[in-house]
Parts: structure tokens; sequence; C-alpha cells
């Protein structure tokens, strides 16, 4: 092999030679070590029963730290969208694996493309460091582009928002210069992600001075100096103390009221398409005696938090693919330093979230519905297969099925496990607990598939994780406390809700969880053989069936309309989808961490999310 | 004692350049660190004039001093990150004038005073250590001892005028605030 | 002469954490993984983000790089093995470790991001818990050596370590080491979980290499750091006094990082909370039982 680098035309043939060579050890380090960014999450990896650091990859949780965008499942198109922006965060080289799907449409094309399957991941990472290994210093890579990456700029008048333009220029209304703007900041999925943008995406400047005003209706108009009022002009233009431009004034006003965008906020918003600020009304100020504003006057009348700091207000997006919080879940927090004012959760995952609504026309036979719902749901597809299952047949009119019944408690309540395990892995990741991520991931990995020898052969080892885990020092007083909801929220389904009468904060919710661990293990031992749920034969039937399943995130239920074998329509009514509108009441007011740590005690799935 | 002089010279410059950096910034920020790193630039000052003990205290003290008062001025000023181009000086002609009279009385003094004769040697670091901490806590104990308590009332007061009132009544939900 | 010796000890103990840090987190010992990976980071692209402070995103790494060598340069790893005997030397190593402050600060405001800057501001709060609880021990152990020099503290442990003479000052010491470094549990700037990865979230290519390397030298010099001040530095029999020193500040670094392995992270408003009101309480009174002793003993 000899890399031939386009830029090095002028070297001598030995410098060539010396650079080839360290090229070659370098492309040798890239393929030794491998770093991955799991899209849609590692939960996810984990629940499809991929062991990613047994092949010798890591896991990164930041884009800027990975070499490999691995996918993990068939992503729908915002997702895809998520991850070519976290494509474009990493530095590269780069490289894409795609598990048991496709390459989203935005990507470029899969390095390596393999099965949904731990032997063909681990085939997968070899491919990658052969790849890696031999070209990673390619004479020409041709850079990436898509559309979600780039920002449309639009330019804004500051002190008329309506006014709203493709070029710069100057507002005809006041004539002050047009301010650059990303377009878009209201939509959660343009392009966002947990970090903000590569610069090579955005070539915008941002000015970071802006002014807003409180709306006036007046005739004449002068122009003022926020900070020396006692300047007055008839036309825009600049200070001639300080430098700042005038903005429009009142006629017959004492002040001119202008607010400030306070540039220490102008740094976070670059992470989400220049968020305005002006959502939150800072209300007017006073000059104080010498013209001298300061931080006081201006968030004098925003709402305190709890510490009785007035701070500046921040959007921050948490999610989709943060490594503290469910793949798939997007948590949008109006920090106020660091504590959080609002919170609202959103998933990207969720079902019918694509638009595949069900119509008419569109039917499914009852096998393929089986395979759709539970395909759809890769955190607990037992539980659902399960759902769906009684619902055909009791649409169906088939009678409780005691033979199998066994065999399906034992799939359920194992699925239960393997469940509230990823839960603590997923907290463990949260905590930086790193003895519980590993523990409870290697435990998943060996409960999911597990016949009923093994899992109760497995039985020490959960309870001892229980144990160990409610006598680890700081967990807690890390945990108390944290995650109470208001009393009275309603609809509180599984874990969360019987944990609430145990005191309703995320230790108990820990401890809810544990214990039902063990009674799983307890189920499992009583009931029979752990089988995956299989439809009876139903035949040609018509008729409406309703179920309910204890998923292990709580209860779902499940009505459909079969007709003729084939399911009409459907309705899911899930625990998840419930929880998820609880998160605003409880990360109000609470520091980021807690704020973090409540949303995680919740374990929501945002594949079971209704929208 | 060449070397001496230079990396007195040297420090001193520097101290001179980074409090010039101080205002000639608008980012409260690197106004912030600037200040740090004269303060840092006069502690090693005191190391080269062979002070160990006062440098490394001052080198010591500075960074943490700095850095906390780097988080109130972007707690309380406008613009930390300095990018609206404002400019941030006020009472001009006030500064100056007391800027230059400061200067001229210090080098005045630094100029005019009797200093005593130059010590040709100086006591290695351990003795000045020794002889500092003697002197602490013997003739000049009531002195620093009033500089500590008093230091010390001044934080208890601050932090008690800075509890919101409200907040004194109710035990919950303190917790899990700050 | 001694430079390089101990240069080259600070980089070995280095490698030899990165190589128990791949050993806990995959369950493997590959002793080339680190290098390789220093490697990889050197060849890959760096990336500066949108609108950094470009004077603190280029200078933090590079500062809490020279602030852990600064503090190894006056920890002695044997009687003639030290860098600069400084008089002054325990509070200088203070001085230098409070410089990791000031970088960390740098890091958290230097990308222009909210995870950044959150973790960076959240570590001025952890400092403001465990400042004291540094300098306190410090202050009882140079209250027994009766000297600020470092080879004269360890020469006062010849007979007996300050772990066993001043046990509670030890605790409090490795507890305020481990904040200092901001590891795991008290890794609150670089939070994985909540921050995305915090100060270390923005860095890539030879950035990222840097700041890797200073913080593994960083818990490095706060083992030593431990060693010297309280596990008797150099002492023991058999073997030549610089491998005492070796394996003792690997035992600590390693015992560190064993620690943040088996638990979650602290709160920090739990952490000030029992530092201030438990913590420095303790720590006076740790001074106040040193100087009985010093004074009763003979």
């Amino acid at each position: 092999m000899t890399s031939v680098s386009p830029i090095n035309t002028t070297g001598s043939r030995q410098r060539q030679a010396r650079f080839a060579r360290l090229q070659k050890w370098v492309s040798r380090a890239f393929a030794r070590d491998l770093s991955c960014l799991i899209v849609p999450g590692q939960d996810v990896a984990v629940a499809h029963g991929l062991n990613v650091s047994a092949t010798g990859m890591r896991v990164s949780a930041s884009p800027r730290d990975a070499n490999v965008l691995l996918i993990v499942g068939v992503l729908s198109e915002k997702m895809g969208e998520v991850a070519t922006v976290l494509y474009a965060q990493m530095p590269r080289p780069r490289t894409i694996v795609v598990l048991g799907g496709t390459t989203p449409s935005s990507l470029p094309g899969a390095d390596v493309s393999a099965g949904l399957s731990q032997e063909a991941l681990a085939d997968a990472v070899g491919r990658l460091k052969r790849a890696l290994a031999e070209g990673a210093f390619a004479v020409s890579p041709m850079d990436f582009d898509a559309s979600v990456l780039h920002a449309r700029i639009e330019y804004v008048c500051p002190m008329h928002p309506e006014v709203v333009e493709d070029e710069p220029g100057s507002c005809p209304k006041c004539g002050m210069d047009l301010v650059a703007r990303e377009a878009g900041e209201q939509t959660p999925e343009g392009g966002h992600d947990h970090e903000h943008h590569h610069d090579h995406d955005h070539s915008n400047e941002h000015s970071n001075e802006r002014q807003q005003e409180h709306a006036h209706e007046n005739a004449a108009t002068e122009y003022t100096c926020p900070m020396h009022p006692e300047i007055v002009r008839d036309e825009p233009g600049s200070c001639p103390k300080c430098g700042m431009d005038l903005v429009v004034r009142e006629d017959g006003e004492d002040e001119g009221h202008a607010e400030h965008e306070h540039s220490s906020h102008d740094h976070g918003e670059h992470d989400h398409s220049g968020h305005e600020h002006g959502g939150h009304d800072h209300g007017g100020h006073d000059h104080g005696a010498s013209g001298f504003m300061s931080m006081i006057e201006v968030t004098k009348d925003l709402p305190r938090s709890a510490d009785g700091l007035q701070m500046d207000w921040l959007e921050v997006p948490f999610g989709p693919v943060f490594p503290g919080l469910a793949g798939g879940l997007k948590l949008t927090l109006t920090l106020d330093g660091d504590g959080v004012t609002e919170g609202q959760a959103t998933s990207l995952v969720g079902l019918t979230s694509e638009g595949e609504n069900f119509e008419a026309s569109d039917e499914m036979d009852a096998e393929t519905f089986i395979g759709y719902l539970s395909a759809a749901i890769p955190l607990a597809p037992v539980s659902y297969r399960l759902l769906v299952c009684l619902a055909i047949e009791q649409a169906a009119g088939l009678e409780g099925d005691s033979a199998n019944a066994g065999a399906r408690t034992g799939a359920l309540e194992r699925e239960r496990i393997a469940s509230h395990l990823g839960w603590l892995a997923q907290l463990g990741r949260q905590l930086g607990f790193a003895w519980l991520t590993q523990r409870a991931a290697t435990l998943q990995l060996q409960v999911r598939e597990a016949n009923r020898d093994s899992l109760a052969a497995l039985e020490p080892a959960l309870r001892t994780l229980g144990t160990r885990l409610e006598r680890t020092p700081l967990l807690k007083s890390r945990l108390k406390g944290i995650g109470l909801l208001p009393t009275e929220s309603s609809d509180l389904r599984g874990p969360v809700a019987r944990a609430a009468d145990e005191g309703g904060d995320a230790w108990a919710r820990l401890r809810q969880r544990l214990a039902e661990i063990s009674a799983s293990l307890g189920l499992i031992k009583s009931g029979g053989e752990p089988a995956l749920p299989v439809l009876r034969d139903v035949g040609d039937v018509s008729g409406t069936g309703e179920a309910t399943v204890d998923t292990p995130r709580g209860e779902a239920r499940l009505s459909l309309k079969l007709e003729r074998g084939h399911v009409k329509s459907y309705k899911l009514d899930t625990a998840c989808s419930q929880h998820i509108g609880l998160v605003p009441k409880l990360v109000e007011g609470q520091e980021l961490g807690d704020a973090l740590l409540a949303v995680g005690s919740l374990d929501l799935s945002p594949w079971e999310v209704t929208s | 004692m060449y070397a001496q002089a230079f990396f007195v010279a040297v420090f001193g410059l520097a101290a001179i350049g980074f409090g010039v950096v101080v205002f000639r910034t608008s980012s409260m920020m690197r106004s912030a660190l600037a200040l740090l790193f004269s303060m840092t630039a006069v502690g090693c000052l005191f190391l080269a004039m062979q002070t160990e003990f006062l440098g490394v205290l001052q080198i010591m003290m500075m960074a943490t001093e700095m850095s906390i008062m780097a988080i109130f001025m972007v707690m309380f000023m406008m613009d930390p990150g300095g990018l609206g181009g404002m400019d941030m000086s006020h009472q001009k002609r006030f500064s100056i004038g007391a800027g230059v009279s400061a200067a001229v009385v210090a080098i005045a003094v630094a100029l005019l005073s009797d200093w005593g004769p130059a010590a040709e040697q100086v006591v290695d670091a351990q003795a000045q250590t020794r002889a500092l901490g003697m002197e602490l806590l013997g003739r000049s104990m009531m002195i620093f001892e009033t500089a500590g308590i008093t230091i010390l009332t001044a934080m208890i007061a601050a932090t008690a005028v800075a509890i919101p009132v409200k907040n004194l009544s109710s035990k919950d939900g303190k917790e899990a605030s700050e | 002469m001694t430079v390089a010796i101990v240069l080259l000890a600070l980089l070995g103990s280095a490698w030899l954490l990165a190589v128990v840090e791949g050993w806990m987190a995959t369950g493997r010992l590959s002793p080339a993984a680190p290098l390789f990976r220093g490697l990889a980071h050197l060849g890959r692209e760096s990336i500066v983000p949108r609108s950094p402070d470009r004077v603190f995103f280029e200078a933090a790494p590079v500062l809490l790089l020279v602030v852990a060598v600064l503090g190894m340069a006056v920890l002695p790893l044997a009687p003639d093995l030290i860098i600069a005997d400084l008089g002054t030397g325990a509070l200088f190593v203070n001085a230098a470790l409070a410089y990791v402050l000031v970088a960390v600060i740098m890091a958290g405001w230097g990308p222009d991001g909210a995870y950044a800057m959150i973790g960076g501001w959240r570590f001025l709060g952890q400092l403001i818990a465990y400042s004291m609880l540094i300098v306190m021990p410090i202050t009882a152990v140079a209250m027994r050596a009766e000297s600020l020099v470092n080879t004269a503290i360890v020469g006062s442990q010849a007979g007996l370590w300050n772990i066993v003479y001043q046990p509670l000052g030890f605790v409090l010491f490795y507890i305020a080491a481990m904040a200092l470094a901001f590891r795991a549990p008290f890794d609150l700037p670089s939070a994985e979980g909540e921050l995305g990865g915090g100060v270390d979230a923005e860095y890539t290519g030879v950035r990222l290499a840097v700041l890797r390397l200073a913080r593994l030298t960083l818990v490095v010099t706060l083992a030593s750091a431990t060693t010297v001040f309280y596990l008797g530095g150099w002492h023991g029999p058999l073997l030549p006094p610089s491998a005492w020193s070796l394996i003792k500040t690997l035992a600590v670094a390693v015992s560190m990082l064993l620690v943040g392995h088996y638990l979650p992270r602290i709160r920090e408003a739990n952490l000030m909370r029992w530092c201030w009101v438990l913590g420095i309480p303790l720590a006076l009174l740790n001074i106040i039982i040193v100087g009985l002793l010093i004074l009763v003993v003979p």
C-alpha cells in the first residue's frame, strides 16, 4: 500500500516514504482504537443482545470521542437526521456500521453492514478494523454534507420580529441593520442533537448584541442609548459615549426600555439554532444612578429559582442520543444556571410517530401485526407480543390458554427481569456508577434468552446485585428525595405507581424494581419454561378484542378490531405515554443532575410513547 | 544577581502586561483570568526576589480568589463574553486622574523611601518560613488573629444576608437547591 | 538527569494507570491500548467549536498538564530524586494544584457550549468543598515535620507513617484529592451521564490527547502527594527508595480508580454540605489532635 497524500506534492521521495510509514502506524492505531457511538442508544443495543465492548470497541459518550457510528436496528427518518448530525460531529476518520437495517438516506453509505446479532457485530468489527487500517488516509476523501446540517440563515430586525428577510440589509420600518439568525429553532428535530453543530456546517456570524423592545405604539421615534439615557438622537446610530447601537425610545417616557440579550447565554444559544431569548420577558429595568446596568437590574423580574439566584435562562436539549437517557428520548430543559426551570420530554422513536397510521386499507394479518408491534418496541418485545396475542385471541373468542399460560408468564417475567436490569444499567450510566452498568448489562445479556434452569442459576447473582445496591454507600443519599411527583398525579402505572406508596422518590422506585426482579424469579420458578408467546390458530374470525398486560413499565392496554383474520384498527394505551407527561412537573425547580435522575427513575421507554 | 534582576524585570513586566489586558478586553472571563495571571506574575516576582513563602502563598491564593471573582463577574455583569463590543469603562476622567496620581505616589514612595541597606545574602527559604511563623505567632499574633476573626465574621454575615428570608422557615426544599 | 527520571516515572505511571482504567472498563488487560489510543488521538481531526474563546480553549489542556507536572516537580521519589526541593514544598503542591480549577474553568468557558460551561462552574462549587480539606491536613502534616520541605516531611515519618499518626487527616486528604482530580465519584465537571462529557466533551485530536494525559498525570501527582505526606514516601525495607515511592504511588492511584469504579457520583449539594459541616470541623480536630500529640508525646 502506498498512501500518497495529495497535499504532499513537493516532498521528496524520502519524505513521502517516511510520511507513509507514519501514516501506516497511525492507521493501525485507528484500527486498534475503535470507539463507537451507538444510535439510538446503548440500552437498545443491549436489549437486542449485543455486547459491544466484548468485540473490542469501547462505547463513547460523545460523538467527539467516537470514530464509529453504530446504528442498531431500523431508524426512523427523524432518528436518521439525528444520526447524520452526530456523524457530522465525529472527527475524521469516521466510519458507519449498520446492524440490522439500512443506512439512513442522509448519511453516506455504510462502511460495514451486518445483521443484528453478536456474531455479526464481531465480524463487522473485524472488517472495520481492516478497512480503517487500510483506508484511514484515503487519497481523496469525500467530504460529506447533508441538508439537515445546514441551518437556513434569515435576517430579522431586532425591534420588529415580523420583518424577516433572506438577505442582509436594513429594516424597512426603522432602518436598523438586520441581524442574522438561524431559522427553524422551533422545531425540535431541526437537526439537533445533544451537542452543538460542527463548525464546518455553519458559516453564519451571529451578532450577539441584540436589542428588543417592548411593544409600544407611538408616533415620533427617537433613538437613545440603553446605558446613557441622556443621549437622544433622531436617527439610528451609535452612542458617542459607549459605542452601543441606539434603540428606539418612546417619546415622553423617562427611560428607554431596551432589553439586552446577554451574551452569556448567547454562548449556549449556538446549541440550538439561535433560540430567541425573547420568550422570557426580562421586564423593564432602571438605570442606576451612574447609568450602569447590571444583571441584577436586568433579571429583576425574572422568577427566582430555588436557590434564590436570578440567572439568565438557557434552553438546552438533552438527547435524543444522550448517554444518561434512554435512546430516542429527547429532553429539552430550560436551565437557570444549573437549575431547571422548565422541562419537556418528547420521543423521537415513538409509535405512530412516523405517521404510519393504520388506514382502513392498510390491514395487516395477525402474524404481521404481532411482528410489527414487537419490532417497534425493542425494549419490551415479548410483553407486546403477548399483548397482541391475548387481544387477538380474545377477539377470536378463544378462552384463556391454560396450556401455554405458564410459558407465557415465564417469558413475560423473564423480560421484566431483563428490562429492570436494563434500567439499572441506564441508571448506572447516569450516575457514573461503572460497576453497576457493567454488572447489570452482563446480567441482562444472560437473562434475555435464558431458560428456566439458567435463570435459577442466575438467581444468586441477581439477589447479590440487589443487596449490594441497597448497601452502596453514596447511592441512597443520591436518590433519596429525588423525583418526587406531586401528590395529585394520577394514572401512574407499574413500578412508579407501586413505589408511590413507599415514598415515591427515585430510591423507592429502585427498591421497587429490585423487588420485582425477585418476585419475577419466584414466578418463573413456579411457572413453566419461558417460551415466546405464539398466537394460537384463530382462523378468519372477526371481532373486537381487548387485553391488558403488565409490561415492565406499567400496564399496557390494547384494543383491536379483527376482520376476517386481519387487524383493521387498533388502539394502544401504554404506561410511558402517561408518564412522559409527568416530566415537566417532575423537573421544575430541580438541579440539573437531580432532574435527569428524576426522569431516569421513571424508566421512560420512548418506543412505547404513542403520539 | 543579574539573573535575578532579569527575572524580576520579566515577571514585573508580565504583571503589568496582564494588568493592561484586564482593562483592554471586553470579555469578563478574560478580564478576570488576566487579573489572575497578573497576580501570579506578582507571586513569581516574589519568588524571584527569594521570598519563597510569600510568593507561593500569593500564587496559591490568587488562583482560587480570582476564579471565584470570575464567576461573580459572569453572574452579575452583562455580556460576560465580551462579544457585544461595548465600552465597559466609566467615569473616565476621574479614573485616569486617580490612576495617574496613585502611580505617582507609588513611584515616589518606592524611590524616595529609605529602604535600608540591601541585603547581600538572604536566608534560605526554610529559615525564612520559620522566622515568619515565629513572627506570626509572636509579635503579630493579635493583628492576624483579629484580621482572621473579622474575615470569618464577614463571611458568615454575607452568607446569612444572602439567604432569602422566606427560606429560613422552611427546612425542606433547601436540600435540593444549590 | 533527575528531571528526565521523574518525568519518565510520571509518564510511565500515567500509562500504567491508563492500562488499569482500561482493564476496569473492559475486563481485559491490554498494555498497548493506551499507546494506540494516544497515537490515534494525535492522528485524528482536531475540531474547534463554532465560536470558542480560543485562548481558553487551547490553554486549558496545556495548563492542566503543566499543573500536574509542576506538582510532581516538588515531590520526592527518593532523597536525592526530586526536581526542586523547595523550602515551601508542601505549600507549593497546593499552589500548583489550585490551578486545576483555573484549567477546568477555562475548559468550561472556552468551547462556548452549555454542557462544558455547566461542568466548568460545577467544578468551582466542588472546589469550595474540597479546598479546605486539602490544605488543613497538609498543615497537620507540616506540624509534625516542623517544616514545609517535602523531604523533611518524609524524613519525619521514618519511625511512624502519618497514616497511623493522623488517620483522620489521611482520610480527608484522600477524599479531597479525588475531588481535586475530578475522578469518580467526584467527576461532576465531566459527568458523562449528566453532561455528555462536560468539560471533556468538546476536545478532539491532539487537545484531547493532552487533556487525557493531563488528567491521568494529575491523579499520579495527587497519589504521589498522598504517599509523601502520609505513607512515608520512600521508606521501606529491601527495595531501593524510589521503588517504594513508585509502588506506594501506584497503589494509591489504583485505589482511587477502584473507589471511583464502585461508587456512584456524589450529589453536589451533598458534597458541599458534608465537606463544610463535617469535613472542616474534622480537619480542625485533626490539627488539634496532632498538635496535642506533638506537644505531649516525647
